[in-house]
Formats: structure tokens, C-alpha cells, sequence
């Protein structure tokens, strides 16, 4: 009887905290299928990470992505890659810090030449120069640097605002704000309204990016929660290992290159041709 | 390149190649093949070009994406193995369907598909493709290629082909590292864990999506 009691308490408590944290329910035991599909999604935490997609995509139906649609219509494109230069070229010093963290001097030193350049002969980046001088675009962040470094990705994780992500992804997005050096510029009225207008616009620029592809996903997908999930995984785990496989030599385009190195098993022909100079692609 | 978490479980369907492995890759990109291997990177490089080059001038073509859909399907049916993506799509379900359910489902999945793809290559007027190397991997071949639209940054997109079904077809697109069977299967999965792994429920959903998109 007290067995019994003790046993229907301990299912109560457990049921109590399983509604307070939200925690998703594991598959019985002796279905080893569905086991391995609860360990895949890896989202322990899904009906409260549910709750906040609901959150964040009615604040995106009714505020983001009219404000995007309107900033698509009202501004015509090239002004809005000129806008997306700019934005991307504030964005140096935190690509540049996560690129030498990484240890890839090839990628730093694009990082480097492209905010040299396009702050410059650019105007202030508003024109990207450097691209078509042979030092081309790439993205890094923090979180990227913390999965190069052995970080554990940890489980799923659905943010307000932020939106998908993980423990990993939230701690570099931490680091790269504090990194970034806009964030300790000055102090003072218009100081701050510039960085909330520059915060503002980066959430206006990559949301009109997206429109399309969104509005698509929303669309098609039976249970678009659960595609933005597989779809956030898998591109996250392809720009880490993006980084992780970039071996690119640091001679710049315009040096004499050496000769590569000459294979002993025959490589395919494309790849050859394909050369040293398009690895870090 | 090596494998992501995601894709080990698919990529390792057959333990016979990965316990081959190397000896048996090299004498795939050397030439001669075997009658279960992989495409030749060559032709399976030929491949993805040709059958990119019909989608390119289908699209390219003036009027409205609505009036090519009968073309695109028809070249998406003719070069995707979507019998077999059907299947994957449907994962760990599929041995729990009834064959009367099987058949349903992959009829409904044959048009889904297409809707969905001429969906996404709607905004792809002025589209152009290059195709660079091609490289074996377990029983596929991986087709690297570049997409570039006007006033978007090139896109990396991976065709994978295999040989499964008898001639060379696409079995998977992975674009900007994302794959399109696997986050349809992840689709798929939530959905039918959410309705109590009911493969009917899913079949009516199909039905639905289809009525409400066309």
C-alpha cells in the first residue's frame, strides 16, 4: 500500500514538473525506433520551445515580416544590397575575432582586406569592392567557434526573439555581442539610437532575405516547428564544418601560386580542376 | 568531407561499402565499376548537367512558373527517384504501412513533391548552374554544383545519384548544407508523432496540402 502511494506521489511530482519545464515525453522503452527518433530531434524541452515559436511567429506575422515586405516594396534592390553591405561590414571586427580564434589566417586576413577596402574605396561599405579584388565573403560567429573548439551542441533550444538555436549557439551569441566593439562605442543619446537603429535594420535586411523561402517553408511544411528545427541543425552543423575543412593556402590571389601537390591516388578531374584557389569556397 | 551527426544513420544504410571502404571507392573514380556501386563521378557529373540544363531552360523561359509545371514534372519524375525518396521520407512508418497505405501515400508524395519544388523554383527566373566535382560517397555519388541568381549570392547545391533504382537518378538536393529527404523526413516524423503515428492522418494531410497549394 505505502508502495503503492509512495509510487502514485512520485508520478504526480514527476507530472507537476514535467508541465513546469515543459519537458517533452520520451517514448516507451521497448520501441527502440521512436527512441532513436526522440534522441535525434534532441529536444527535451519541446512543448515549452513550441510555446515560444507560437510567440515568436505571431510577433513575426503581425511586426517582422510586414516591416521586411514593406522595406521590399518601398526600397528598390539596389539600395537594399548597398544597406546589406553596409550592415556586413559593420559586422568585421566580430568576423575577424571569430575567423584568428578558429586559426584560419587565410579567412582573417579576407576579413581584414575586405574592411579595409570596402570602408574606404567602398564609402564606408556601401560598395562591395573587395569581392571583385579577390577577397570574398564569409560568415562566422562565435558559435561556430565554440563547436570548432569540441563545445557540445546541447539540446534544441527555441528563443523569444532569438529564435532556433542551442546552448552552444545562444553562449556565442553572447560573446559576440559583448566582442563586438559597438556595443562599448561611447556613450550618449545618439550613440545609442545608432546602435538600435543598426540592430533594427539587421532584422529588417535578414528577414527581407528571407521572405521567399519562409513564406515557402510555411507553406509546404505539415509541421513547420519541426522542419525550422531540422533545417536550423543541419545548416549550423554545414558551416561548422565549412570552417572546419577550409585548409585555404594565405597566398592571395594575385601571388604566384604554388603548384599542388601532386596526389598519389588519381584525383577525379573536376577536383583537380577546381585548384587550390577554390577551397576555402 | 566528412559526414554531419544528421546524415550518419542514412549514409551508413549500407554497412557492406563502409566495410569495403577506400580500396573500393579509388577502383569506383579509377573506372571500371561494379554492378552495385555507386555512379562514376563522370557520369553522374553528366548527368546532373543535362538534366540541370532541361530545368534551367524550362525556367528560364518566359511566362509564368504556373505554365511550366507539366514540363517540370515531367523532368522531375523522369530524373528523381521518387519512389525511393518517398520511401525514406516516410522512415521507420513505412514497414507499419499497409501496402494499401504505401500506395496512396507515395502517389500523393509524387505530386507533393513536384508542387513543392516548381513552388520554391518559382523565383528562379534568370537562374544559371555550373557543375563542379563529383565525388563518391558509400553507394552515392555527390554532384557538387553552384547556383547564381540575379541579385542573390551563388548558392551551394549537392546532388546526390545513385544507381539504386536501375539508372542514375537524384535521390537527394542538399542546398547551403540543408537536405532536402532528411528535413522532409523530420517533417513527416513530427507530424506523425504528433497525431498519434497515424499514417492516415498523414495521408489526409497530403491530401489537403495538395488541395489548398494547386
Amino acid at each position: 500500500m505505502s508502495a503503492y502511494r509512495f509510487f502514485r506521489f512520485h508520478l504526480s511530482v514527476m507530472g507537476v514538473f514535467a508541465l513546469l519545464s515543459g519537458c517533452a515525453t520520451p517514448p516507451p522503452a521497448d520501441d527502440p525506433d521512436a527512441i532513436a527518433e526522440f534522441k535525434e530531434a534532441d529536444d527535451p524541452i519541446e512543448p515549452t520551445n513550441r510555446v515560444f515559436y507560437a510567440v515568436n511567429d505571431a510577433l513575426d506575422t503581425y511586426m517582422l515580416r510586414p516591416a521586411a515586405q514593406a522595406y521590399r516594396y518601398a526600397v528598390p534592390p539596389r539600395v537594399r544590397g548597398g544597406v546589406h553591405n553596409v550592415l556586413s561590414n559593420l559586422g568585421s571586427p566580430v568576423l575577424l575575432t571569430a575567423d584568428m580564434l578558429q586559426g584560419k589566417p587565410r579567412r582573417a586576413g579576407d576579413a581584414t582586406m575586405r574592411f579595409l577596402i570596402n570602408s574606404t574605396i567602398g564609402l564606408g561599405g556601401i560598395f562591395d569592392v573587395a569581392d571583385s579584388l579577390g577577397y570574398p565573403t564569409h560568415d562566422n560567429d562565435s558559435g561556430i567557434t565554440l563547436a570548432n573548439w569540441g563545445a557540445p551542441e546541447g539540446p534544441f533550444l527555441f528563443l523569444p526573439i532569438l529564435g532556433p538555436t542551442n546552448p552552444r549557439d545562444a553562449t556565442g551569441f553572447g560573446l559576440d555581442f559583448v566582442m563586438d566593439p559597438f556595443t562599448w562605442l561611447g556613450a550618449g543619446a545618439a550613440v545609442s539610437t545608432l546602435g538600435w537603429v543598426k540592430t533594427g535594420a539587421n532584422a529588417i535586411d535578414s528577414r527581407e532575405r528571407v521572405l521567399d523561402p519562409v513564406d515557402q517553408i510555411k507553406k509546404t511544411a505539415l509541421d513547420p516547428y519541426a522542419t525550422f528545427r531540422s533545417l536550423y541543425r543541419q545548416h549550423r552543423q554545414s558551416e561548422i564544418e565549412a570552417v572546419r575543412d577550409d585548409k585555404a593556402a594565405t597566398i592571395p590571389v594575385w601571388f604566384p601560386q604554388p603548384a599542388p601537390p601532386s596526389a598519389s591516388p588519381p584525383v577525379p578531374q573536376a577536383a583537380a580542376e577546381a585548384g587550390p584557389l577554390n577551397q576555402g569556397k | 568531407m566528412q559526414a554531419s551527426n544528421d546524415l550518419r544513420p542514412i549514409l551508413h544504410r549500407r554497412l557492406f561499402l563502409g566495410l569495403v571502404g577506400g580500396g573500393f571507392l579509388s577502383t569506383a573514380i579509377c573506372g571500371p565499376r561494379g554492378a552495385q556501386a555507386q555512379p562514376a563521378p563522370a557520369s553522374a557529373s553528366a548527368f546532373v548537367k543535362s538534366t540541370g540544363d532541361r530545368l534551367v531552360a524550362v525556367i528560364n523561359a518566359p511566362g509564368p512558373i504556373q505554365d511550366k509545371q507539366p514540363q517540370l514534372a515531367q523532368i522531375i519524375e523522369s530524373a528523381v527517384d521518387v519512389d525511393g525518396v518517398a520511401k525514406f521520407c516516410l522512415g521507420r512508418f513505412w514497414r507499419t504501412a499497409t501496402p494499401e497505405q504505401q500506395k496512396q501515400y507515395t502517389t500523393l508524395f509524387h505530386s507533393v513533391l513536384v508542387t513543392n519544388i516548381t513552388g520554391k523554383l518559382g523565383e528562379y527566373q534568370g537562374v544559371a548552374f555550373s557543375v563542379q566535382q563529383a565525388q563518391p560517397r558509400e553507394d552515392t555519388t555527390i554532384v557538387a554544383t553552384t547556383v547564381v541568381r540575379p541579385a542573390n549570392p551563388p548558392t551551394k547545391v549537392d546532388w546526390v545519384i545513385s544507381d539504386e533504382s536501375g539508372a542514375p537518378k537524384v535521390v537527394d538536393v542538399i542546398a547551403e548544407g540543408t537536405s532536402l529527404r532528411l528535413t522532409q523526413r523530420s517533417d513527416y516524423a513530427a507530424f506523425l508523432s504528433h497525431n498519434g503515428n497515424s499514417i492516415q492522418a498523414l495521408i489526409e494531410a497530403m491530401k489537403q496540402q495538395i488541395a489548398s497549394n494547386s
